[in-house]
């Protein structure tokens, strides 16, 4: 957890329907000094970021209800102030094509699972502006 | 004072006319009418999985794949699994809640699943065995983390046992342990995994 | 002391890791989650259902849980939340429905026009008729427009209580005393009953959600209040009263759903619309793809 006291580097909104691997980044981020929400699907995360600021949206693609690529695709498109939130999309796919399809979407940047901690911090900074 | 008005008895019908429900109209609203009109319907399975492969609009897909599940036969199960291996995310989403309802109905499915040569329907099928009960899920997984090379595959099944796993699971968690000690994330899914079910023994 | 009784009253022990399992498993079933000050809540909670159930561990009760025996979701889920009718619950959403989607709604229909709203599940009828109480207090419009209120149950003695139209202190205490006064009477035991023209102007009928052979008969409604009834589903039946729904709705119609409750535990159909009184849900006025 984030120091008392001391406010989060920035919001990152986790999302991904493994609870494991939200807890893997919630852990990493918030000794890194974020503050984490989380959703488990493309829905929940659509609903969340009207709902509050995040500086980050990391999110998954294979979720249920609403994967990462139909949620980028809704976020880019909104007439709002949450279109331009900058998205690491992080994948279980490593192909050229899925890559392309990412940034096509409006990802930012992308990763392919698993991510270490340190690649996930760093990515996490790059994204929000903040230093290591 | 302002009354609310109403139109009487016999209102709550609505306005408009129905499209005709047609599985292969080339109007969405009768197609998406004619799937939910064929659901439970064994005999309309062919018809479906027809519908299915045409389908490019999601409502539509979505209620083609109820329709089916609703059915809940082999049948039904062979017509969406295709679905797993799309290159869409979201069908393939669709088409794992769709199987996942049917728990009984897909458990003859999971082993060929689990040894299924391509990687990504093996990661998604683990899914399937969430709404299993807890020494069959546990088993399935058991025996696909024992021969399972690629690591996105095995936290995927590591994430259902940790809800599902029976002590059984520990010896086999342990040996992935070591086998990932090196891969990011593994280590970490598999310690809680080992938590959680040592912590659950009586 | 008889083993089998001394068995059932002595609480099960809980451990902490049970505790996460059993709170991911609600998190990801219901979407409901605590901070860990909320711990001492959950496990009193967790404690009263396992003893309920009659089960001798954690273990047999979170499978009981997993497979929804008896209803034991419903069970679970109101245990953590209070689930009582009265007029005006949920007030933000009827602010939202005057306040946002009856602007949307009629921007491209002439007064005079029909605006369809329906509250179902309408249990004994407090819902509906705090829409139609809400829309004639609040909305400079509701002349204006042929305003259908149908509320719909599968429960025939609540939709009888509900034609009837008599309630007592409790569910009517978020109503100010001038809304009592212009739309209630006194009746004998401290009740009120609603006044005629508004019981008579709401469309009572007995509808199942999961039967879409019943729902088919439903059509073109504006605004849906289907609050606290979906989340308590199976997977199945959770999937097709939402298609069953969806279809009952006009394209650009709205849903509102319970305050804990998302369509990202029950359906990919409707779209997620922010307004500043609430989040609702959006039958599209297109299709996609």
């Amino acid at each position: 957890m984030a120091e008392i006291g001391v406010p989060p580097k920035a919001r990152i909104l986790a999302v991904d329907d493994s609870s494991l691997v939200r807890l893997y980044y919630r852990s990493t981020l918030e000794k890194a000094g974020f503050a984490v929400e989380q959703s488990i699907n493309g829905i929940e995360a659509m609903e969340k970021v009207l709902l509050q600021p995040f500086d980050l949206v990391i999110v998954d693609v294979n979720m249920p209800r609403m994967d990462g690529f139909t949620f980028l695709r809704s976020l880019r498109c909104g007439a709002n102030e949450v279109a331009s939130l900058p998205v690491l999309m992080i994948s279980t796919e490593s192909q050229m094509p899925d890559m392309a399809e990412a940034r096509a979407a409006g990802a930012n940047f992308y990763l392919v699972k698993p991510v270490t901690e340190i690649e996930l911090v760093r990515h996490a900074c790059v994204l929000t502006g903040v230093s290591l | 004072m302002p009354l609310v008005r109403g139109t009487g008895k016999g209102s709550a019908a609505g306005v408009s006319t129905p499209h005709p429900p047609k599985l292969d109209s080339p109007d969405d609203e009768s197609r998406w009418a004619g799937a939910r009109a064929l659901a439970g319907h064994a005999d309309a399975v062919p018809a479906l999985a027809a519908a299915l492969a045409r389908e490019t609009v999601p409502r539509v897909r979505e209620a083609i794949m109820t329709a089916l599940m609703r059915t809940g036969d082999a049948a039904s199960i062979e017509a969406i699994l295709p679905y797993l291996r799309s290159q869409e995310a979201g069908f393939r989403a669709a088409a794992i809640e769709a199987l996942q309802a049917l728990p009984s109905a897909i458990a003859p499915f999971m082993e060929p699943l689990f040894r299924d040569p391509d990687s990504d329907v093996r990661l998604l099928a683990t899914e399937l065995a969430r709404n299993m009960n807890a020494s069959e899920a546990t088993r399935l997984l058991c025996g696909l983390i024992e021969r399972e090379q690629h690591p996105n595959v095995c936290a995927a099944a590591i994430d259902v046992l940790t809800e599902v796993g029976t002590p059984e699971a520990l010896p086999v968690l342990e040996k992935c342990a070591i086998h990932f000690a090196a891969t990011p994330f593994l280590p970490f899914a598999i310690s809680i995994a080992i938590a959680r079910i040592s912590g659950s023994e009586g | 002391m008889d083993d089998a009784e001394g068995g059932a009253s002595r609480a099960v022990r809980i451990s902490a890791e049970e505790v996460q399992r059993f709170c991911d498993f609600l998190y990801r079933r219901t979407g409901m989650s605590f901070t860990e000050g909320k711990r001492y809540f959950i496990d009193r909670r967790l404690e009263d259902r396992i003893a309920a159930t009659g089960s001798t561990s954690f273990q047999s009760y979170f499978s009981l849980l997993r497979a929804d025996a008896d209803q034991e979701i419903e069970h679970l889920i109101n245990s953590f939340t209070v689930n009582e009718t009265y007029f005006y619950r949920e007030d933000h959403q009827l602010r939202c429905m005057t306040s946002s989607l009856l602007a949307r709604i009629v921007s491209d229909r002439p007064p005079g026009s029909t605006v369809r709203i329906w509250s179902i599940p309408c249990s004994t009828g407090e819902e509906p008729y705090s829409i139609a109480l809400w829309l004639m207090e609040t909305w400079p419009q509701v002349d204006d427009y042929n305003i259908e209120i149908v509320g719909s149950d599968i429960d025939t003695r609540a939709l009888r209580a509900a034609a009837e139209g008599i309630y007592g202190d409790r569910a009517l205490m978020r109503l100010s005393r001038g809304v009592v006064s212009r739309y209630f009477k006194p009746v004998a035991d401290g009740r009120h009953v609603i006044d005629d023209g508004l019981r008579d102007s709401i469309q009572f009928t007995r509808a199942n959600m999961i039967d879409t052979q019943d729902m088919m008969r439903y059509r073109d409604f504006d605004i849906i209040f289907c609050r606290n009834v979906l989340i308590y589903f199976d997977d199945s039946s959770r999937r097709q009263a939402a298609e069953n729904l969806y279809d009952c709705l006009r394209p650009g119609g709205y849903i509102c759903l319970g305050h804990s409750e998302s369509m990202s535990r029950i359906s990919p159909l409707f779209s997620v619309c922010r307004f500043p009184d609430a989040i609702v849900y959006q039958r599209p006025e297109v299709d996609l793809g």
